[in-house]
């Protein structure tokens, strides 16, 4: 059921293909078919199938699952330990039936003393072993939630034996860190391309264990609920010894595991709903994100309510409920290990404590409401905030020997390429743009470039007398430059519309 | 200033000082140490004069004990050693040579929150009554869908495992019952993750075919007493003689028998495959995942074994013995619950195996020690240490060739009572493998050998 090479490691996945779906609906119909009958007789059938053709494991493995989706009831008129005793007392007063004619009398004398046959004794007497139970309900699954379901339960039995397990998702994280506390688990948080948890246990600091492996598996179901993730364990194979890589991922394995159903974005507050259906309807240039990736602190993690984000700023949100001023200077603690800025919503009715005046914690930013969450307070904050940012990107900007080499740069993609928000490079380098650079809206362009561009123009101009804006767009975006009105502005060129089409549109020089 | 304190089954240390048993976990940013280490680091920290506070014990309270514990001389020699031992340690005693007198004795001496480990649900009843009998007090018990802690707890080695993070700091005095589990790769976590640094080891057979027992020293003591069967025979312990029967398989049994076996010979020479250790075995189990005609031939084997097992013939002459043997208490043994139930519906006898309900078990159990039953028959719940109150008589029919199995298995016979020579009588199928594992299962073991071939 595993498949292992060079210390890699994987379940061997039963894909949702027609041959596999066929095996997961033959067993369905068997037990659909087998109701009311006993156990035995359906394992019979499921042992009858394994010889079929279909690996015998496989088959096995989907029974198990289909057991649990079944109700097996003992069936008798009599509770047969109340039975057995009364034979067993029988057989102590009559002597051992050493002969089928003693055992024959013992059973009907038996029979005499109850309104049973001794038919209905030899049916009864162990009606309650396993075998003997009867099929009384089934909920079929469909074939391929089966097939899903097997997956999922074959790469828990495989985690069982881990020794550690590191994952990033899309989202769910509060339940997630919720689990992992409740499990008795430990986490480290670490960025690498996301946000990572590594997860083991207390011992797991002393030696590889496969203790923990229990609790990891147990995880695994709430990890695979989101839309993407991904990952990594380190599993102890139990007959080498060995410690091998499991490694699986949403895109390539996310169709073949079964996704538990949990509700996918909740709300822990009216409070909270609110502000972000109101938010959302201000329309502003501020993205609002639910639940974001949680943020590092110290040897913690916060996991904030929102995030809100534009061209590269970041703010979080964090609505706090029931408080008191310890709690307030708690999260101060944690937050001053944070690389980020955080707002607190406190509502003010839900002090647990009574202050004459709440005095504010040092170094927390936070806004005191009452019932509902105002927005004005909160965009002000985010326009200092994006302010103060700005303002800090520009300081460190101005202080960076900035020396550009190629001959064209896009300030979003600058921007993105050295962390900071487009507003503030503009700020800097086209207010005040490098020797031998000219600054377009949306480009630093070189002036070598721009002059070989104006060469270009005036060329086409001087032969055929006239330009249309969509050749002047082609010569311009050959040089890689995607904004041809600005660029042509600044050139020196206007543009003169004879309809809608750039087609029609006429490049020429603007005579000074 | 500094603080210890207990962290799911380690211990934490919030102080800049490593101690010699610390290890810096830079995933909380203290130190961790193992629990078992308690002792140790807290001397360690006290002799170097460093303060601090210590967080880590979470005892229940102490009770009363009313102590009606009187022990045999050779009791009493193997607790004096184990308390000169520093009060750890592993006891080598037979079954039924009183073990649970002597952790009884030691419970009684150290008056401290003790956990008694033990392999099995009917064991945890035993000491549970042994206890209130001979200590006076009620049992806390862990396991078997209950968890409730007192001063002197039961708990099974699955319970006390997985507990350990909760349960790990509640006690100073640990007893090991059927001590060789602990040396298993995961219960030895149990011996890391407490705090007690009192302990005691109880078995019969303290070493392991995998040689795991080496691990026993460092998490419960050195061996510190052994004594074996001979010399506790007729002194403590009732002689036994042994019988050994073997029928023939019916004429259609024999033909199945012998297709089933050709099956596997053949597919072994085929494969050339040679099967002479417990490992190889192992190796062609595992390739029948990947083998079908392995698998095949797996099925056959089993097949051949159920056959010789289960042969009407065998039950025949069991009804023969039952007859011969009727004024005496009888256990009959055997491998597969198919058997038992086939036996216990033919001789409308109780039956016990680990389908048994837990109530009806112990009810039959109690019925069998106050002779309202006289025979019962079992398959392998019954292995261990479970008081199986004077039977004098075992009727034996297959199982698995381990050599402890069938020292355990013999010890239920063995209980002390006056005039007693108990009889074990193995009845086997003739001309098969079965005779190959009754051979392997008889080595290493004690016992006057009357076998009447």
């Amino acid at each position: 059921m595993v498949w292992r090479r060079k210390g890699e490691i994987l379940p061997r996945f039963a894909k949702l293909s027609a041959e596999n779906l066929e095996a997961a609906n033959t067993l369905i119909e068997a037990y659909k078919t087998h109701i009311g009958e006993k156990k035995k007789v359906l394992k019979a059938k499921v042992t009858d199938l394994e010889n079929k053709g279909f690996e015998y494991r496989f088959v096995r493995g989907l029974a198990l699952l289909l057991d649990r989706r079944g109700t097996f009831t003992c069936n008798s008129k009599i509770n047969p330990v109340d039975l057995r005793r009364k034979i067993f007392q029988a057989t102590e007063n009559y002597g051992l039936p050493t002969s089928s004619e003693k055992r024959r009398k013992i059973l009907a004398g038996a029979a005499s003393e109850t309104t049973l046959t001794t038919e209905n004794i030899e049916e009864y007497l162990y009606a309650d072993l396993d075998d003997e139970l009867i099929l009384e309900k089934f909920d079929p699954p469909s074939a391929s939630e089966l097939l899903q379901q097997y997956n999922l339960s074959l790469t828990q039995t495989l985690l069982f034996d881990s020794t550690e397990l590191s994952f990033t998702a899309s989202g769910n994280w509060q339940r997630l860190f919720y689990f992992i506390k409740k499990l008795g688990l430990i986490y480290e948080a670490y960025q690498d391309n996301g946000f990572w948890v590594k997860i083991d246990g207390p011992a797991s600091l002393f030696k590889l264990t496969r203790r923990y492996g229990i609790s990891i598996a147990k995880l695994l179901p709430t990890i695979v609920a989101n839309p993407e993730w991904s990952v990594n364990a380190k599993v102890l194979w139990r007959y080498t010894n060995e410690v091998c890589n499991l490694k699986i991922e949403s895109r390539r394995q996310g169709a073949l595991l079964k996704k538990p159903s949990l509700p996918l974005v909740t709300y822990d507050s009216a409070a909270e709903q609110n502000f972000a259906s109101q938010f959302q309807a201000l329309k502003s240039e501020w993205t609002l994100k639910r639940e974001p990736e949680p943020l590092k602190a110290g040897k913690h993690v916060i996991i904030p309510d929102f995030s809100l984000e534009r061209s590269g700023v970041k703010v979080y949100l964090e609505i706090v409920g029931f408080w008191t001023e310890e709690y307030l200077q708690r999260k101060a603690e944690k937050l001053r290990q944070v690389n980020a800025k955080m707002l607190l919503l406190v509502d003010e009715a839900l002090a647990c404590e009574k202050l004459a005046k709440l005095e504010k914690p040092r170094q927390l930013d936070l806004i005191y409401y009452q019932n509902t969450i105002p927005l004005a307070p909160i965009l002000r904050y985010l326009k200092s905030a994006f302010q103060e940012v700005k303002a800090q990107e520009i300081k460190i900007l101005e202080s960076l020997p900035i020396k550009f080499t190629e001959p064209v740069v896009d300030y979003d993609e600058f921007a993105a390429r050295i962390g900071m928000s487009t507003e503030a490079v503009k700020a800097v380098i086209a207010t005040n743009p490098p020797t031998g650079y000219v600054a377009l809206p949306n480009f630093l362009v070189s002036k070598e470039k721009l002059t070989k561009i104006d060469t270009q123009i005036e060329e086409r101009l001087r032969q055929s007398g006239k330009l249309s804006l969509t050749e002047a767009t082609r010569i311009l975006e050959t040089e890689g430059i995607s904004d041809a009105s600005g660029a042509l502005t600044t050139l020196g060129y206007k543009i003169t519309w004879h309809g809608i089409s750039s087609e029609q549109a006429e490049v020429s020089k603007t005579t000074k | 200033m500094p603080r210890l304190w207990f962290d799911k089954g380690t211990l934490l240390f919030n102080g800049v000082i490593a101690t010699p048993y610390g290890k810096y976990d830079p995933r909380s940013g203290y130190y961790r140490l193992k629990a078992s280490h308690y002792k140790d680091a807290t001397d360690y920290l006290k002799e170097s004069r460093i303060r601090f506070e210590d967080n880590v014990p979470n005892l229940p309270p102490l009770e009363q004990l009313k102590s009606k514990v009187e022990l045999r001389a050779y009791q009493n020699k193997a607790l004096d050693n184990w308390r000169h031992a520093g009060n750890r340690g592993v006891l080598v005693l037979p079954t039924a040579a009183g073990k649970t007198f002597i952790a009884l004795k030691a419970i009684d001496l150290l008056r401290t929150q003790t956990l008694i480990i033990v392999p099995t649900l009917d064991l945890i009843d035993q000491w549970r009554k042994r206890v209130r009998e001979c200590l006076g007090v009620e049992t806390g018990v862990v396991g078997g869908g209950e968890n409730t802690v007192r001063m002197v707890t039961v708990s099974t080695y699955d319970s006390a495992y997985s507990q350990a993070p909760q349960l790990g700091n509640q006690f100073m005095f640990l007893v090991f019952d059927e001590v060789h589990h602990l040396a298993s790769p995961g219960y030895m976590q149990i011996g890391e993750m407490y705090i007690a640094p009192y302990r005691m080891g109880l078995t019969a057979t303290y070493e392991r075919s995998d040689q795991r027992h080496s691990l026993l020293p460092l998490l419960v003591g050195e061996p510190v007493y052994s004594i074996d069967v001979e010399q506790l025979t007729g002194k403590h312990l009732a002689p036994y003689t042994y019988e050994k029967i073997s029928v023939e398989l019916t004429p259609e049994e024999q033909r199945t028998y012998d297709e089933a076996m050709n099956t596997f010979k053949n597919y072994l020479r085929q494969r050339r495959i040679v099967l002479k250790s417990a490992a190889d075995f192992q190796r062609f189990i595992m390739t029948t995942g990947r083998d079908p005609a392995a698998r095949e031939a797996l099925l056959a084997r089993n097949k051949a074994l159920r056959v010789a097992v289960n042969s009407e013939a065998k039950l025949d002459l069991l009804g023969e013995k039952l007859e011969e043997y009727k004024n005496e208490k009888i256990l009959i043994f055997t491998l597969y619950n198919d058997l038992v139930y086939a036996i216990s519906r033919r001789f409308l006898i109780p039956a016990v195996t680990y389908q048994t309900p837990r109530e009806e078990r112990r009810e039959i159990m109690a019925n069998f020690g106050n002779g309202r039953y006289k025979v019962i028959v079992t398959s392998q719940v019954l292995d261990e240490g479970v008081d199986v109150p004077d039977a004098s008589v075992g009727l034996v029919l297959g199982g698995t060739g381990s050599t402890r199995e069938y020292v355990q298995r013999l010890g239920r016979l063995l209980r002390k009572k006056e005039d007693k020579t108990a009889k074990l009588v193995e009845i086997i199928s003739k001309e098969t493998m079965e005779v190959g594992i009754s051979r392997r299962r008889r080595t290493k073991t004690g016992g006057t050998n009357a076998a009447s071939e």
